[in-house]
């Protein structure tokens, strides 16, 4: 058994003619935070709907905690947390009611964790009760990532996170991974844009270039060893 | 004991220089400066990193390096405290030292816009009697 969290080997996706993820092979060990980087287009976030099993593979195979992903147990299940791009499900429920209901789903749910987020992120009564179809981008991206952190999950999954987010909010957020991720041995992969906020709070950076993992290692020394900031390094290794 | 806060620090994430060393020098300058006077505490390492919004794996590994340089002293159950200053560490030139790598590119600066230095250290001395 592996100490990876995930293992993808020769993993494979075409949309048509077009190979997005190209026999990529990819590991990520346990406690690591890597942020994953690419040009738009380059299959981020389709690398990261397949590693979870969201969208099925056209060849490789996915391996979380050393189970496939298309047959995960409950209990790895459970140790998952995933914010996608957009979260636009569950338009018709409220905030109250969509938690409740995924606290039902979980062996594990932090109450408290949940009301402090809650509170800290502007979520009063009446926004509480409002639906979600009708909040606003940065609101619904604020209750994914409450929902994710929710049952502290081993491993947790974000596809720009902070992309609806004001700096305010952004900074909010990374405060909030950082304390999260250091009390616990959470494993976290995240792509983003912003190169500064990942590098804040990623140690380890992966660039995804034309259907394979480019490039990946320590951002120090990355960048100490290109002796240029993080975006000219991402120019430079996506160009 | 006095504590300092993280207040102290201020990083520029983007730049060519990783965040941990932008800590070390900046610890090094506040050393030097007095600023973080030997025998206080420095700000934990969860502290720091909530307050910057940093990996707290980047704050260990600064303080980790300061500690190396005996900067940095680790006290059990209080975390890192300033070193006791070694001989000589805090005389001007060895302050002035430490401003020798922001002078260098000045220094390439000036050339590349063909001043005399006449002009630069006017220029410089203007700039170090205005308020910060």
């Amino acid at each position: 058994m592996s100490a990876a969290v995930i293992a993808l080997s020769s993993l494979s996706k075409r949309f048509g003619e077009r190979a997005v993820l190209d026999r990529l092979d990819w590991q990520v060990e346990r406690g690591q935070v890597v942020g994953l980087l690419g040009r738009n287009g380059a299959g981020k976030s389709t690398l990261l709907e397949c590693l979870l099993g969201v969208r099925p593979l056209d060849g490789g195979s996915a391996r979380l905690f050393g189970e496939d992903v298309g047959n995960l147990s409950a209990a790895a299940r459970a140790d998952i947390g995933y914010v996608p791009q957009s979260p636009d499900l569950f338009a018709w429920q409220t905030p109250t009611q969509m938690l409740h209901y995924f606290k039902a789903l979980y062996p594990r749910w932090n109450d408290d964790k949940v009301e402090a987020l809650l509170q800290r992120w502007g979520f009063d009564t009446a926004l509480r009760h409002k639906l979600i179809g009708n909040l606003s981008g940065g609101e619904k991206q604020r209750l994914a990532i409450i929902r994710a952190l929710a049952h502290e999950p081993a491993l947790l999954v974000l596809d720009e996170p902070v992309s609806a987010l004001d700096p305010v909010g952004r900074r909010a957020f990374l405060q909030e991974l950082v304390g999260d991720v250091s009390g616990r041995d959470t494993t976290v992969l995240f792509s983003t844009h912003i190169l500064t906020d990942l590098e804040r709070v990623a140690p380890q950076v992966a660039f995804l270039n034309n259907g394979v993992i480019a490039l990946q290692g320590e951002l120090d020394t990355l960048l100490e060893n290109a002796g240029v900031g993080l975006e000219e390094l991402f120019i430079e290794v996506t160009a | 004991m006095f504590s300092h806060s993280a207040q102290l620090f201020s990083i520029t994430p983007g730049s060519a220089e990783p965040i941990y060393r932008q800590l070390v020098e900046q610890a090094r300058r506040l050393i030097a400066g007095g600023q973080l006077a030997p025998g206080e505490a420095m700000p934990s390492v969860r502290d720091l990193a909530q307050a910057l919004a940093l990996n707290p794996m980047t704050v260990s590994k600064a303080y980790g390096i300061l500690e190396m340089e005996h900067l940095l002293d680790r006290r059990r159950g209080m975390g890192m405290i300033v070193a006791a200053a070694r001989e000589g560490s805090h005389s001007a030139s060895s302050r002035a030292e430490l401003l020798r790598p922001t002078l260098e590119r000045a220094a390439i600066e000036a050339r590349q816009l063909e001043l005399d230095p006449a002009t630069v250290l006017a220029l410089f001395t203007q700039i170090m009697k205005e308020a910060p």
